[in-house]
């Protein structure tokens, strides 16, 4: 059997820059793989992690499109098919966009952002392009961008970089499925220009046995918007974090999380709502559902530099136990250098209302369907939010999976 | 079809206490009921030991539907039996639309758009409150009139109402007075009607008025009683109540 170290060297030495994946190579064994003492790892089930499982091996056989990725491209500007992190189509040319794979690009900043953290250090050295989406100067694109990123082999590295120049307005869909016994760890960085309206939508849809670690970074300049929908229902360990910087005055960050849990389904979110510029705003809702056995972690850190005045940043999450075995942990924190801004937080840990559910039954609605109603309710106010054309498809997907969980449940 | 609801001996416990003491009321569909009384009396532990919320619990007494035992039915199968109450504050729901709740509540979903919106229209309820999820961010008044929807499109045998006239102003509560009293006629729906004022009883002419005092029914009349109400307040009604025990 080949181990993942033989896998990862082979492949770095046939890459153009094999020195600078060598070197993230290297600092990915220096780091070595996290464990759970390590506090930001704490609820990962890593005891149950062995790389070698997720040794690349002989190509298996490529699926046909889902109809979630049908019914996503039906509604699409331009649909990039990505399998393994390598681009395998991209449907016609949409005005003011244009998407690239930049095989040989190393961004070293990138690097440096992610020097402590080994997963992103396996995707420096192993992903086999940065695929990149720019969206012209002032253009405005009406119809989203789909990226599908399948992972068919046992392992995967995507990355992805999308910007948006000044003025420009685009939405951009990342969907993730396949991933069967797989290892998925997706970079994606977003540079949001001036005055620029980023709509970002993050699916999870991976196979129940995959391990989901994700990060993404969006930066927003002066004026500009990144309004961001990150939903997770897929894998056994699904881990996201999502960093914002509100790096120019008067930049504007929204973060929706949505998860379901179920089986023994781990969802891990973290965020980071940096704050570095007067005016800048941020609004953060994290809510997710867990059943079964299956456990959720929130951790959100709203941190706001000294000089960020006017700052007006908000975190909220909500968590609904769905069964006794369930367990959900929120941590939010806040780090401010700064007097003059306004904060908020909350969040919440527990089952469904009593008494809503009482007032629904006492309509004559069954107990089971008074449950699904208050579940998909409570997801219905972040889905609400998600842009128009795909908001109805999401909604669609996101039901169908809680029948399937509610009937558990219930 | 005429139906009845009967209420006997009733005793429940809110928190530890005692606060119905054996209430009895009997009525038919088709018939309106009101139930005035003062402020702890037992009005609303009533209407919400009937539709079985969490934390009322019966000590004794019965209360039959047409012969059928409804404190032995789970709040779903009492809703589905033909008794709905309508809340005094009616409960927000996030995320849940009136249409769909009513679908799960049994409503015949073919042509169920344009009853809710002509039930909206008639009880004054602009149309798109419908729309917005179950009575959040809804004021006082339009979570009562949304009430009165769900009463009009799931046509039960009898409707409880809790403190009807809370939140309404007078042309409001007279419009939901005319739809009470439609329903009477259009489906014999028996009207049970909670309330602290007499304003109600302009737009629905009681069959029978019940005073209730410290959980019991201590009097009960036609129409003429509200007069006496007005008149003379509760208080000889209390005294009548001491006297009796």
């Amino acid at each position: 059997m080949t181990t993942f170290t033989d896998a990862a060297t082979s492949f770095i030495a046939l890459q153009p820059d094999a020195d600078a994946r060598t070197r993230a190579w290297a600092s990915f064994e220096d780091l070595g793989l996290p464990t759970t003492t390590d506090e930001v790892w704490r609820y990962a089930p890593l005891s149950e992690f062995v790389l070698d499982r997720f040794a690349p091996s002989a190509p298996r056989p490529a699926r046909a499109d889902s109809a979630m990725v049908e019914g996503l491209a039906a509604h699409a500007g331009l649909v990039v098919r990505v399998v393994d992190g390598v681009v395998a189509s991209t449907s016609a040319a949409l005005d003011g966009v244009s998407v690239t794979v930049e095989a040989t690009r190393r961004d070293e900043s990138l690097a440096a952002r992610y020097a402590d953290d080994a997963f992103a250090q396996l995707n420096a050295a192993l992903a086999p392009a940065t695929i990149t989406v720019r969206v012209a100067r002032g253009a405005h694109v009406t119809r989203p961008v789909v990226i599908v990123h399948r992972t068919d082999a046992r392992s995967s590295f995507p990355r992805t970089l999308v910007t948006l120049e000044e003025g420009a307005d685009a939405t951009v869909v990342e969907y993730y499925e396949g991933g069967d016994d797989a290892l998925v760890v997706p970079i994606s960085e977003y540079q949001v220009g001036e005055n620029a309206v980023l709509r970002l939508v993050t699916y999870q849809r991976l196979a129940p046995s995959a391990w989901h670690v994700a990060r993404s970074t969006g930066v927003v300049a002066r004026d500009g918007r990144l309004l961001q929908a990150v939903v997770g229902l897929g894998g056994y360990y699904d881990r996201s974090r999502n960093d914002a910087v509100l790096e120019g005055a008067g930049s504007h960050n929204e973060l929706r999380t949505t998860f379901l849990g179920a089986g023994r389904q781990v969802h891990d979110f973290r965020t980071h709502q940096l704050h570095l510029a007067p005016h800048s705003s941020s609004l953060l809702l994290s809510k997710g559902a867990v059943a079964d056995e299956s456990r959720s972690i929130y951790t959100g850190l709203i941190e706001i530099e000294h000089g960020a005045r006017r700052t007006d940043a908000r975190q909220t999450n909500h968590n609904l136990l769905l069964s006794p075995h369930a367990h959900a942990d929120s941590v939010p924190n806040l780090d401010i250098r700064e007097n003059d801004v306004r904060c908020a937080h909350a969040s919440s840990v527990g089952p469904l209302d009593e008494l809503q559910r009482w007032y629904l039954e006492s309509r004559g609605v069954t107990p089971a369907d008074a449950q699904r109603l208050m579940i998909r309710g409570f997801y219905n106010e972040m889905l609400v939010a998600l842009p128009a054309q795909l908001a109805e498809l999401v909604e669609r997907d996101v039901t169908s999976e809680l029948e399937s969980v509610t009937a558990v449940a219930s | 079809m005429s139906s009845q609801l009967v209420i006997e001996g009733l005793h429940v416990e809110v928190g530890g206490v005692l606060v119905l003491k054996g209430l009895d009321l009997s009525m038919r569909s088709g018939e309106v009921h009101v139930i005035m009384g003062p402020n702890g009396s037992g009005k609303s532990t009533l209407a919400h030991a009937l539709a079985g919320r969490p934390g009322y619990r019966v000590v004794s007494g019965t209360v039959t539907l047409d012969g059928v035992d409804l404190l032995g039915l789970t709040p779903t199968e009492r809703a589905r039996a033909g008794l709905l109450l309508a809340l005094q504050q009616p409960l927000e729901v996030p995320g849940v639309r009136p249409y769909d709740l009513l679908v799960a509540a049994g409503a015949d979903p073919s042509g169920l758009r344009e009853r809710m919106i002509d039930e909206a229209r008639r009880v004054e309820l602009a149309p798109d409150v419908l729309d917005r999820f179950v009575n959040v961010d809804l004021s006082g008044g339009e979570r009562k009139r949304a009430e009165m929807v769900q009463v009009g499109v799931l046509r039960p045998r009898f409707a409880v109402l809790d403190e009807i006239d809370s939140g309404l102003d007078v042309d409001a509560l007279g419009a939901v007075a005319r739809r009470l009293s439609a329903a009477a006629d259009e489906w014999g729906c028996g009207i049970l009607a909670i309330t602290h004022f007499r304003r109600l009883l302009g737009e629905l002419v009681p069959t029978r008025i019940h005073v209730v005092s410290d959980g019991r029914v201590v009097a009960t009349g036609g129409p003429e009683l509200a007069e006496v109400l007005e008149r003379d307040g509760y208080e000889p009604f209390r005294a009548s109540a001491t006297e009796a025990s």
